[in-house]
């Protein structure tokens, strides 16, 4: 720090003077992070790195999208191509439900892989998502793959860390926290400083990779599709909570190397910090949830929902549920013979045991997600300590690509389902006047082909209010350790 | 080694490093959070291996059950017959005795892969594929595909396992331990009286290192040990699957620990080799085994599963279409309005039909996503000899039983049974035989010879084992001259 920049300045300086201090201090950090050559090669390398990632992201999210359009086109070819059947045989047929992708999973795939693409529409069943991508990636791929989220959360602190860690440890080590201290420089005008030049090479950084992401949705989005301001703001948010959580590395970096006796201490902590956060912290956190958050088998999930469909009579006669439904009908309509119902008995009861089983589906899959957000919930609720925990949820939130994300696409999915046999039902009710009956091409075009048109972001933003606090509150936490570290500075 | 190299030099140095380990606390805890975290997570990967084992138990129960229920409904309905008081008769998809139908899912077989004896090593694939299949007469998109349920972001963020303290913990506290035995006492100013004391220098220094890196080394395969003896029986420590695991882990240490040794000694300070072993840990363990994964995937994209559907379902509407010009021509030819003669009969015949189209058009296009996938693995594989990280998470997967080599020989088991699973159905479909209890005797049964993966270790380790052992003596080599021509 040069002593003619400082010369002037006392301790009861004008905010004026002690903004001056501060850009002062600013500014010699970023020149000596520029003539640190390995720092700049670093960065260098990691925003090459997150560019390539970007591109990587962008070629997978543009053949995906290919391949779901062409099946989700050859699915509906298939579906008017049937020949002359039953409606009901034709609900047995069912449609599948493909899974647009997010435009921002170039940037984050989030849980995408493990979730599968396609939900198989039939005759009285709701079925999970099919295909996950994670199967068929062989086991190597449990390491990860390059996307601009894995580098932003993993790599990214610790480019934080490498250029902070030495802040104020390096300058009492050379003696020029000292004549900095003695020249009238307040601690917390120094950290303001410091915190200002790692900031800004944290935008710096930042910058590179969020403009790419923004040029790719803005030239390659389907603006019929989706909204073009809306992935914007998803990208704002998502530029903001990066931006957040790697200030919040930059303050606890400055704090640690505040209070730390040495370098080496500092960056030992940092270290020790950045692997439990990375890398222990997202582990333990999921078996804990799954400990205390347990979720049914797929074989459980199946039984409850069979035990609760036995009480409904699905194609058998011969149930009580059938023979009271039976007996009302008949009832409701004041003849006392099937045969002499004005529609088709069969029709009604399909659409009887249907929405029967609409109810049962509802509560096992609600239950199901329901348990799913309690594991989410537990796993980012020491956000506030390990903000990966924080920034993961927010991350796949914005970018479209969590299991909440996944669930509103279940659910609508399952509303085409109902409206495939509500249409088939009434089909049979209205028009069926014996077993014989069949439908033509007419009925298969009539039932419309699956539309999902994703949440906005302001869904993403009601789901994610506790980790955003946890983050915000990270960021706060981190501050105001720097503060507190500051205002302990030992100049020697 | 010669007798002078393990002579005094050498033992000096060993005896002097672990005396000085011996009171530094720093060191006792990282050891100790390194045994606790590779103890945890063999309890974790036991709890995850009972939790697979009850999947199975609950798949078989379930099969039981439902063949219960048939032979006695079976039963019933042949009694019925020969006291000659029938009993209703069944729709065809809950008749017992239809063929077409019981194949196809009432009386499925449950086709498990039980965890491997050391499976609580590495959770690899199986959180990703389920432990039990029900195989029916369908196509292989019917039941191939189906999945365990979870939370998807549990799985994204992957399980505490062995396998994930090996390769990314493990080798930080070895990078802690080693990174700086020149470049520390250079800067304390006690390597001039090290090197000065000992008549061999560079043997001194070695014993050192040896001392250094065998503390978190030993402590690993111990806690290794001790939690598959505890979580999974002794027994376990006797097969050569843990001998293969103990030699995985063991190489591993050495590459990281001659890595750090290699660049203490170029001679450089605490502070050069800390930044150097750290970016050198992140490309390794991080960002090699991304971009591997990424490109190979680029070069190679995974096919999409969801044709292997759209073509059972074109199989489908094809046969509905040829159905219906046949029926066509034959009102035709017929005079009009007719259908052709063949009742319940024909329906399963055209129903059989529609289904072997469909299975044909499967399995051509699985053998042609097996074969994309194939080539986008071997690229990967290729690749990951660039990480012996990526090498020694594939290998200790392996050991587990839960990496590709077991779950490609697992399909082939299903593929086979498959086939003898529809011969056994299909045949008495097609001759219009109704199924009797002999023939539910005599059904089709997956079996599994668990006792084999007992008894041998996990083939094709050589390859990664090499992998990771070539760098490790490349890195060994560079560091011997850097302690040999060590400054002070």
């Amino acid at each position: 720090m040069s002593d003619l920049a400082l010369a002037p300045l006392a301790t009861t300086a004008p905010a004026k003077r002690r903004w001056r201090v501060v850009l002062a201090v600013a500014a010699k950090e970023w020149l000596e992070l520029f003539r640190d050559r390995r720092l700049v090669w670093l960065c260098a390398f990691i925003m090459a790195l997150m560019l390539a990632a970007l591109a990587f992201g962008y070629v997978e999210n543009a053949r995906i999208l290919r391949e779901r359009e062409a099946a989700a086109q050859a699915d509906r070819e298939l579906w008017v191509g049937q020949s002359a059947k039953n409606p009901h045989a034709a609900a047995h047929f069912g449609q599948y439900a493909f899974k647009p992708l997010s435009p921002l999973a170039l940037a984050d795939p989030g849980v995408d892989a493990y979730v599968g693409s396609a939900v198989w529409l039939e005759a009285h069943k709701q079925n999970e998502t099919q295909f996950k991508q994670a199967r068929d990636g062989g086991v190597g791929a449990r390491l990860g793959s390059l996307s601009l989220a894995f580098i932003l959360q993993t790599i990214a602190p610790l480019i934080v860390i490498l250029m902070g860690f030495a802040s104020f440890s390096g300058e009492r080590e050379s003696g020029t926290l000292k004549q900095l201290l003695s020249v009238g420089a307040r601690p917390r005008d120094i950290l303001a400083g410091k915190a200002l030049a790692l900031i800004g090479a944290i935008f710096a950084l930042l910058a590179p990779a969020f403009i790419g992401a923004a040029l790719a949705l803005v030239f390659f989005v389907d603006r019929e599709r989706l909204s073009i301001a809306d992935q914007l703001i998803r990208l704002g948010a998502l530029g903001a909570a990066y931006a957040a959580y790697l200030a919040g590395f930059a303050f606890l970096a400055l704090g640690v190397s505040a209070l730390a006796r040495n370098s080496r201490a500092a960056l030992v902590t940092l270290l020790a910090f950045w692997l439990a956060n990375s890398f222990l912290a997202p582990r333990l956190a999921t078996d804990a949830a799954r400990a205390f958050a347990p979720t049914p088998t797929w074989q459980e999930f199946r039984a409850g929902v069979a035990q609760d469909k036995a009480k409904t009579f699905g194609h058998d006669e011969s149930h009580p549920a059938f023979v009271a439904f039976r007996d009302e009908t008949l009832k409701t309509y004041g003849v006392s013979r099937i045969e002499d119902l004005p529609v088709s008995f069969r029709g009604l009861a399909l659409r009887k045991d249907d929405e029967s089983g609409y109810v049962i589906f509802d509560r096992h899959f609600g239950a199901l997600q329901s348990a799913f957000d309690r594991q989410d919930a537990l796993r980012a609720a020491p956000g506030l300590l390990f903000p990966l925990l924080a920034l993961r949820p927010i991350s796949m939130a914005f970018a479209g690509v969590d299991s909440r994300s996944q669930f509103d696409f279940a659910t609508a999915a399952e509303a085409h389902r109902r409206d495939i046999q509500n249409q088939v039902s009434d089909n049979i009710i209205h028009f069926a006047h014996d077993n014989s009956y069949v439908a033509g091409p007419e009925l298969w075009r009539k039932i419309a082909a699956f539309a999902y048109r994703a949440p906005g972001a302001g869904f993403a933003l009601d789901h994610s209010v506790l980790p955003i606090v946890s983050l915000l509150g990270w960021l706060a936490l981190a501050g105001a350790f720097a503060l507190f570290a500051a205002r302990r500075l030992r100049p020697v | 080694m010669s007798s002078a190299f393990l002579s005094s030099a050498f033992l000096a140095g060993m005896r002097f490093e672990a005396r000085v380990m011996r009171r530094d606390g720093a060191i006792w805890f990282a050891l100790l959070i390194l045994a606790g975290v590779a103890l945890f997570a063999l309890a974790m990967g036991a709890s995850r291996v009972a939790a697979q084992q009850a999947a199975i138990a609950a798949a078989r129960a379930d099969e039981t059950q439902r063949l219960s229920n048939l032979q006695k409904t079976l039963a019933q309905l042949q009694q019925g017959e020969t006291q000659g008081k029938p009993a209703p008769e069944p729709p065809p998809y809950r008749d017992p005795r239809n063929a077409a139908f019981m194949g196809g899912g009432p009386a499925a077989a449950v086709a498990a892969l039980a965890p491997a004896p050391l499976a609580l090593v590495a959770t690899g694939q199986s959180d990703l594929l389920p432990p039990a299949v029900r195989v029916t007469t369908g196509s292989k998109d019917s039941f191939l595909f189906a999945d365990e349920i979870d939370n998807p972001a549990n799985l994204m963020s992957g399980a505490t396992d062995l396998a994930f303290v090996v390769v990314f913990v493990y080798p930080l506290v070895i990078l802690a331990m080693a990174f700086n035995l020149l470049a520390g006492e250079r800067e304390q100013g006690t390597l001039a009286m090290t090197l000065a004391s000992a008549r061999r220098p560079g043997a001194a220094l070695a014993g050192k290192l040896t001392a250094r890196v065998a503390a978190p080394i030993a402590v690993t395969l111990l806690a290794a040990a001790a939690g598959v003896w505890i979580f999974a029986g002794w027994e376990r420590l006797a097969s050569p699957g843990f001998a293969a695991l103990l030699a995985v882990v063991l190489l591993y240490g050495l590459f990281w620990a001659a890595l750090a040794a290699a660049v203490d000694g170029l001679g450089r300070g605490s502070a050069f080799n800390a930044l150097t072993l750290i970016g050198a840990w992140v490309a390794i363990t991080m960002i090699l085994p991304a971009a591997i994964n990424s490109i190979a995937a680029f070069a190679h994209p995974a096919p999409s599963r969801i044709d292997m559907v759209l073509a059972a379902r074109a199989a489908s509407t094809d046969a509905d279409r040829a159905r219906d010009a046949s029926l066509a021509r034959y009102a035709d030819e017929h005079g009009g309005g007719g259908k052709p003669a063949g009742g319940p009969q024909e329906m399963t015949l055209r129903r059989l039909a529609t289904q072997e189209a469909a299975f044909q058009r499967v399995e051509a296009i699985v053998a042609e996503h097996d074969a994309q996938l194939a080539r986008q693995r071997d690229m990967a594989d290729r690749l990951g000899y660039l990480s012996p990280a990526y090498l020694t998470y594939q290998a200790m997967a392996d050991i587990a039983g839960a990496g590709e080599t077991r779950y490609r020989a697992f399909l082939d088991r299903i593929r086979a049974f498959h086939v003898d699973w529809r011969e056994f159905f299909l045949s008495r479909a097609k001759a219009g035989a109704s199924l009797t209890a002999q023939d539910y005797a005599a059904m089709p049964k997956f079996t599994q010879a668990d006792e084999e993966l007992v008894g041998r270790a996990p083939a094709g380790l050589a390859g990664p084992l090499i992998g990771v052992a070539l760098p490790a003596l490349i890195l060994a080599i560079f560091a011997w001259r850097g302690f040999r021509r060590c400054r002070i």
